[in-house]
């Protein structure tokens, strides 16, 4: 029997289309959301578990091709210094993420203008502004208002507790004259919304069991199905199917039961991030789109931007209880995020103070930097970086260039026999300088906070959270692929509302922006119903 | 009968070699890794261990061996400081013996409840109890709240 036709479909049940479908439901079309993984139990996670760093580093392990999971696809990632990470689930890499939540800044969407390097936004902060407000809310965001690094706004509950760590970082930025915050977290300080505050578990890229991190199977999803929305999960989308005139018209998909389906929908919604965006516009070839759907640039999976991540840590002599408390959530720095051309680069980046490391996780750095050694020294050595280390990330802006890229990979395919993305990588000579300049930099701050020991990993290459810009938005169709409210340039009723859609990258973490997107573009979809397919 | 079963199979040996490397604390807060009963949980990791599982087989075989060399009861027969010296004998030549075997048995010690208790942690899951945490810093509060845009 085949399934009843709908207005709207979203591929994709993270951060992007639990926030669209939530935005787009009082439209009066049928909703509907098809997810590849299954709903998450907060029973599950780890941290419910004495051995939940094991189990972190298992089946809820950041890495696809690590986890392995029926819902997961592989990543061919060998030509890619960094590796791509991601969650499949009803909320995608929100269920895994640390839930820092900072928004981009004004100058992020007119790097042109700014700094003659990459290109303008069509849109810009001010436009993004309210739904930026409407997202803090739905997410239940933590934080300080009065940041000057930002336009003034108000998170809806307070900071998080620094906690030791925190005090002892931000005291350091203190001595330095740095500039810091206690970050924007979408970590409820407070009850909120039926959800529980954050009691300091410690696990949050394991999935929050407390239900304190957002995760948008437990922000948006609930809000929008009482809307209505339906969500149909275990259904992996092979292609998106098109009419003669080359508008969308629904999906090819298997459903839990490996069965092949044909869904109709009026309006087709891509949600599936940097790479599982690109990925399915080019598995979806037609007579009328040979290069792949909405590809008539020739820019569908190029201009692939992560951010590429240094990791600076501090060994002190005192404890200082990092391994409590939300992992990626304590203050932040801008002090280095705009443009100064005698530092050799252009861009910048911020600094994200997170905690500590747990017992497991300690022994395992430890050893892996040949600090904690077998034998006799052993708990000498370990003693003295467990629960003694601390540190600071560095976010460092990654610029759009086209020889970064997502194709198909020739052979790898997934459980249905989907072709596999490929990545192609390779880190700029600005963002190598970059990072450098953030190491050293970072290491002064841990030095002034009182580090007696400073380390660094100079590249996270472990640390692809953050996947952007393949299917970039923009005004002209020659170089870009969507306009400047997410619709497709060569397919009138398909739509993009996740990172891929993203000019430039900015040098904070995503997600804020991803949502306030996803929720204009559905609010442009609600205001130009009228003429949405001229 | 040592020398007919496997290393990792052999208890007595994987006590006594686990204990090697993870000896107990001076202090006797931390129990040595061989007390633990961890051996039967690490070897089935190991076994599963397609990419460095082989590698950590044939170092263990070949501690295995050195030892048998040296006393019949083979490592748990021997002294202490001539334990040491059989595996530091072998870790030469199998560089990847230590290594593969810390990825599975560092997780399994370092979350053992008697050592949790011996770092001074609870021994329990995170949830439901949480951990408390300290709070801002009131004086770095106020130097913000000086600096705040309105």
């Amino acid at each position: 029997m085949p399934n009843e036709p709908v207005g709207v479909m979203i591929i994709g049940a993270g951060a992007s289309g639990a926030a669209f479908a939530w935005r787009i439901a009082d439209m009066g079309m049928s909703v509907l959301c098809l997810e590849q993984g299954p709903w998450m139990k907060q029973s599950d996670y780890p941290s419910n578990h004495l051995d939940w760093e094991s189990r972190g580093m298992g089946a809820f392990a950041t890495s696809p091709n690590v986890r392995k999971l029926p819902a997961d696809y592989p990543v061919n990632e060998q030509d890619s210094a960094i590796s791509p990470l991601m969650f499949n689930a009803v909320g995608g890499s929100t269920i895994l993420w640390a839930a820092h939540f900072p928004r981009f800044t004004p100058p992020d969407f007119r790097v042109k203008s700014e700094d003659g390097v990459a290109d303008d936004w069509p849109i810009d902060y001010e436009t993004l502004e309210p739904f930026f407000a409407i997202n803090d809310r739905m997410m239940g965001v933590s934080g300080m208002a009065g940041d000057p690094a930002y336009p003034y706004h108000e998170p809806p509950l307070p900071p998080l507790p620094l906690g030791k760590t925190g005090n002892t970082l931000a005291a350091g930025f203190e001595k330095l004259g740095w500039h810091w915050w206690p970050s924007d977290s979408a970590v409820t300080s407070r009850e909120y919304g039926g959800r529980a505050p954050c009691i300091n578990l410690g696990a949050c890229i394991s999935g929050c069991a407390q239900g304190a991190k957002a995760s948008t199977d437990i922000t948006y999803w609930p809000a929008a199905q009482r809307k209505g929305v339906q969500i149909r999960t275990g259904c992996r989308v092979r292609e998106i199917t098109v009419r003669a005139d080359g508008m969308a018209d629904g999906v090819l998909y298997y459903d839990e039961e490996g069965n092949l389906q044909e869904q109709k929908a009026e309006i087709v919604v891509l949600a599936c991030n940097g790479i599982g965006t690109p990925r399915l516009l080019l598995n979806s070839k037609s007579p009328q789109h040979p290069d792949g759907l909405a590809n008539s640039s020739g820019l569908v999976g190029k201009n692939l931007m992560f951010h590429p991540y240094a990791a600076i840590l501090g060994i002190f002599d005192e404890p200082l209880g990092g391994r409590r408390g939300p992992t990626g959530c304590s203050l932040w720095s801008h002090e280095f995020y705009k443009t100064d051309r005698s530092r050799g680069f252009v861009r910048g980046y911020s600094f994200e103070a997170v905690r500590g490391f747990a017992p497991a996780q300690t022994a395992l750095w430890g050893m892996a930097r040949g600090m904690v050694p077998w034998g006799e020294g052993h708990h000498e050595a370990y003693a003295r970086i467990y629960d003694r280390t601390t540190g600071i990330l560095a976010i460092t802006e990654d610029l759009p260039e086209e020889t970064n890229t997502v194709t198909l990979d020739p052979e790898l395919t997934d459980s249905h026999g989907i072709p596999a993305p490929k990545i192609n990588y390779k880190l700029s000579e600005n963002s190598q300088q970059m990072l450098a300049h953030a190491v050293e930099r970072a290491k002064e701050a841990l030095t002034a906070a009182g580090a007696v020991e400073t380390l660094a990993e100079p590249l996270m290459s472990t640390a692809g959270w953050h996947l952007m810009g393949t299917a970039r938005m923009g005004k002209d169709p020659k170089t870009s692929v969507v306009n400047e409210w997410g619709r497709a340039h060569d397919v009138k009723n398909l739509f993009i509302i996740d990172g891929s859609i993203f000019v430039t990258a900015g040098g904070v973490n995503p997600t804020s922006t991803i949502q306030a997107l996803a929720l204009y573009v559905a609010d442009s979809i609600k205001k130009n119903i009228e003429t949405l397919f001229d | 009968m040592a020398d007919t079963l496997t290393p990792l199979r052999d208890s007595a040996f994987m006590q006594a070699f686990l204990d090697l490397v993870i000896p107990p604390s001076d202090d006797g807060k931390l129990p040595g890794a061989g007390s633990l009963d961890l051996a039967s949980g690490v070897a089935g990791q190991l076994e599963a261990d397609p990419a460095l599982g082989p590698f950590v087989v044939a170092g263990l075989q070949a501690v295995h061996d050195a030892a048998l060399a040296r006393d019949p009861a083979g490592l748990s027969g021997l002294p202490q400081q001539a334990r040491v010296e059989v595996v530091e004998a072998q870790v030469g030549a199998h560089p990847m013996l230590m290594i593969g075997l810390g990825l599975h048995l560092y997780p399994a010690y370092y979350q053992h409840p008697r050592v949790l208790e011996g770092l001074g942690e609870p021994p329990r899951p995170p949830f439901p109890d949480g951990y408390d945490l300290e709070e801002t810093d009131p004086q770095l509060l106020e130097k913000l709240r000086d600096r705040q845009r309105a």
